[in-house]
């Protein structure tokens, strides 16, 4: 990454243009999206999906397998109709990693498509890690799976029986395992709503009506996520932002260890578009990175937050390593002057209790950041414009 | 912390290696629905590798300034040894004499794998002794600290610690941060699974199943600030109790007797040397800490006051001659926190360990 951003800065401001966000993705109306022929019509788009790294887990393990994780590149297409709106998104995965019964630290591969929630202003979206307090999202999660029975979610507890101690045996032994064969699941699809990393919460109630999908070709994976365009937590229409995350079971991929994408918008065709939004996702910062890079130094952000390899880690912030990946400039902009607009909630607060990076006052979670509203509003378009090249090489 | 902490302590100078307490949690608790494999109580050999294997090398825990320390998630196979079952039904059904009795599997690692195996020169110096473990539901718990979810809490009521099942995803960092290794994962519903300090009994007033099962009466179950509970005296009074590993910095709630008694050791003639002891010192101090030495000193005064007057208190605690006092829980305490929290006070299980403590009706939270 060092000798891009070397080659970054020298080229300066026109460089920015070169490291702008992906485009807008068009989706096509359909007649009925749930007709698997759609995806002939699709307009598929490449969007990067960078290393999450804002947060370092305690999983020794995955923590060295994914060190030095590339972002990869997924091709995602949408359509709609009247009532639903359909995602299909390929990425390359070598390794087939599905659910399996017996282990206890394999991992499966899985793939997620992140909505803004309806809110009277669509504008900031919510924090790309799971959303931010009073600006929620819904996260539709599918991972690949086996068949695995899966009995609390039946409550069949009558079936929670060890084979061996049943009280039936042989044929009839047989037989019963045949039946709670039967009772397996196939799917692993989880839906939830969430303000925030760590407070994402499963919908169980039945209230958002999606469908999600894996299949595994030699080249990879294509995922397809069908959900309604409106329902209590979403209104989707005119440009929709969306973000991307696929996890790898073979680096340990769960939770935060993922590749994301930042916020792209798909523009609805033949719907009125949200011309703002759709600027802000699709074009960078007109800042000076080089100059950026001055800025940041001077004001040692790398104190708290690692920047680079070499940074300390502190515990102090979170980590802006690929920062630049799955960020927008609206994000970071804000974050820089109003810190406490949007606070990461880390992992748990006890596992570094000395190195808070919030407190809470009054229930609001108050950033130990200080803010940066007195820097020129040049100065901070420059330190976004540089903050936006910290991105991981794609794969 | 919470408002109130049980504690259990186990006496390890009694502590005969049956594996009773394994068996009363694994038929409790363990032997269905993707906890086969899982020994939510197991008694190990010490100095053996333990279970699962090698527990104490895996990291988790907090250093000294604090902060949580990445660790490993043992292998199911490897470090925790597949729950292998032998072929009793070819044996029944078929005639051949070549049909030999075998495991369904080639097994490298179990529960009690190393089974009595000791450290030392045999018959000179050799020794062993059992350390059987629960959950430590510990004042500051690595698995909860490592939760990215918030699906770990320590009730307040009795600080036992419980996975919230409808929160926890399965991601298994909870794994990674206990140094104990004693939360475990269950593939089949893909969530972390743990002791529950019998929470279900306990809220009715019974001892914790391993505890009320134990033949050698080595465990205590009490809480911390009740005064007249025994696990109050052996911990806060005469501090002969100590926890485990504290040097991981969790805080844990299961304390320990340390082994105070073992045959002296011989010389190469085979005579007995007068006044050595075969478990090392320093091996108690590396589980127990420097305390270690200020409980077997207490021990040994109290042993020899007892032979010399017939009377001290210590002893006769851990002779155990009652469950009732060795044992002090209340049901009644329990019903009037469930009326606190508007729960129903007489539900046969805190509700939240399934449906959810922080999940409200609809998924907002």
């Amino acid at each position: 990454m060092n000798k891009i951003l070397t080659t970054v800065l020298s080229l300066g401001v026109a460089a920015s243009a070169a490291l702008a966000a992906d485009g807008a993705i068009t989706a096509v109306k359909v007649a009925n999206v749930k007709d698997a022929t759609v995806w002939a019509k699709a307009k598929f788009s490449s969007i990067t999906l960078y290393p999450q790294t804002a947060i370092e887990f305690n999983d020794k393990k995955a923590n060295v397998l994914t060190e030095n994780m590339k972002a990869k590149k997924a091709n995602v297409a949408a359509v709609y109709d009247g009532k639903n709106i359909a995602l299909r998104v390929k990425w390359t995965d070598k390794t087939k990693d599905v659910e399996q019964c017996m282990v206890s630290d394999v991992y499966t591969d899985g793939f997620a498509v992140q909505f803004a929630g309806a809110t009277k202003k669509p504008q900031p979206l919510p924090y790309i890690g799971m959303g931010s307090i009073g600006r929620p999202v819904v996260v539709h999660l599918q991972k690949a799976t086996a068949k695995v029975y899966e009995p609390n979610g039946n409550k069949d507890v009558g079936m929670q029986i060890n084979r061996q101690q049943a009280g039936v045996f042989l044929e009839e032994l047989a037989v019963f395992d045949a039946k709670v064969a039967s009772l397996a699941k196939t799917d692993y699809e989880r839906v939830f709503v969430g303000e925030g990393f760590r407070s994402l919460t499963e919908v169980k109630d039945g209230s958002i009506k999606s469908n999600g999908a894996m299949t595994h070709g030699p080249n990879g994976w294509a995922g397809t996520l069908t959900r309604a365009l409106k329902d209590d937590y979403v209104n989707l229409n005119g440009t929709v932002p969306v973000s991307i995350a696929v996890w790898d079971g073979s680096t340990m991929g769960r939770n935060g260890l993922k590749n994301l994408s930042a916020w792209v918008a798909i523009t609805l065709e033949g719907q009125k578009q949200d011309v703002g939004m759709v600027a802000d996702l699709t074009t960078g910062s007109k800042g000076n990175a080089t100059k950026g890079k001055a800025v940041v130094e001077a004001n040692g952000c790398n104190g708290c937050h690692q920047m680079t390899a070499s940074d300390a880690k502190t515990f102090m912030g979170p980590s802006l390593k690929n920062v630049g990946g799955y960020s927008s400039a609206a994000y970071l902009r804000e974050s820089i002057v109003k810190p406490s607009a949007v606070v990461v909630p880390g992992y748990n607060r006890n596992a570094h209790r000395n190195m808070p990076w919030y407190n809470l006052e009054k229930g609001k979670r108050i950033s130990t950041m200080s803010e940066y509203g007195h820097l020129s509003k040049e100065d901070v378009e420059d330190m976004v414009a540089y903050l936006l090249t910290f991105k991981a090489e794609v794969e | 912390m919470s408002k109130r902490q049980l504690a259990m302590v186990m006496d390890l100078n009694k502590c005969i290696g049956c594996q009773t307490c394994t068996v009363a949690c694994k038929t409790q608790w363990t032997n269905r629905n993707g906890r086969e494999y899982m020994y939510w109580n197991n008694v190990e050999t010490y100095p053996g590798a333990g279970y699962p294997k090698n527990w104490m090398e895996l990291g988790g825990g907090f250093d000294a300034a604090g902060d949580l320390q990445p660790g490993v998630i043992p292998n199911l196979e490897a470090d925790y040894g597949v729950p292998w079952d032998y072929n009793y039904e070819s044996l029944k059904t078929s005639n051949s004499d070549h049909n030999s009795f075998q495991p369904h599997m080639s097994p490298t690692w179990g529960p009690n794998w190393d089974e009595d195996e000791g450290a030392g020169a045999f018959p000179l110096d050799n020794y062993f002794f059992y350390l059987p473990r629960i959950c430590n539901h510990c004042t500051n718990p690595g698995c909860l600290s490592a939760c990215p979810r918030d699906a770990i809490f320590k009730r307040d009521e009795d600080g036992v610690v419980l996975v919230d099942l409808d929160r926890c995803q399965g991601y298994r960092y909870c794994i990674a941060g206990c140094p104990y290794k004693k939360i475990y994962f269950n593939p089949k519903i893909s969530k972390s699974e743990k002791c529950i300090l019998c929470f279900p009994r306990i809220e009715q007033g019974l001892p914790p199943a391993c505890a009320q099962q134990c033949v050698g009466r080595i465990r205590f179950v009490g809480f911390l600030d009740d005064l007249d509970s025994q696990v109050h005296k052996l911990v806060n009074v005469y501090k002969v109790a100590i926890p485990l590993r504290s040097d991981y910095g969790t805080q844990p709630n299961v304390y320990y007797v340390p082994p105070t008694e073992s045959p002296a050791k011989f010389d190469a003639q085979g005579r007995i040397i007068e006044g050595s002891t075969r478990l090392p010192i320093e091996e108690l101090e590396k589980l127990f800490g420097k305390e270690v030495h200020g409980a077997i000193k207490t021990l040994k005064d109290e042993m020899k006051k007892r032979k010399e007057t017939g009377a001290s208190e210590l002893m006769d605690i851990l002779i155990a001659y009652q469950h009732a006092d060795m044992f002090r829980l209340d049901n009644h305490y329990y019903q009037e926190v469930a009326k606190a929290q508007k729960r129903t006070p007489l539900a046969p299980a805190d509700t939240r360990y399934i449906a959810g403590k922080f999940t409200k009706a609809g998924g907002h939270h």
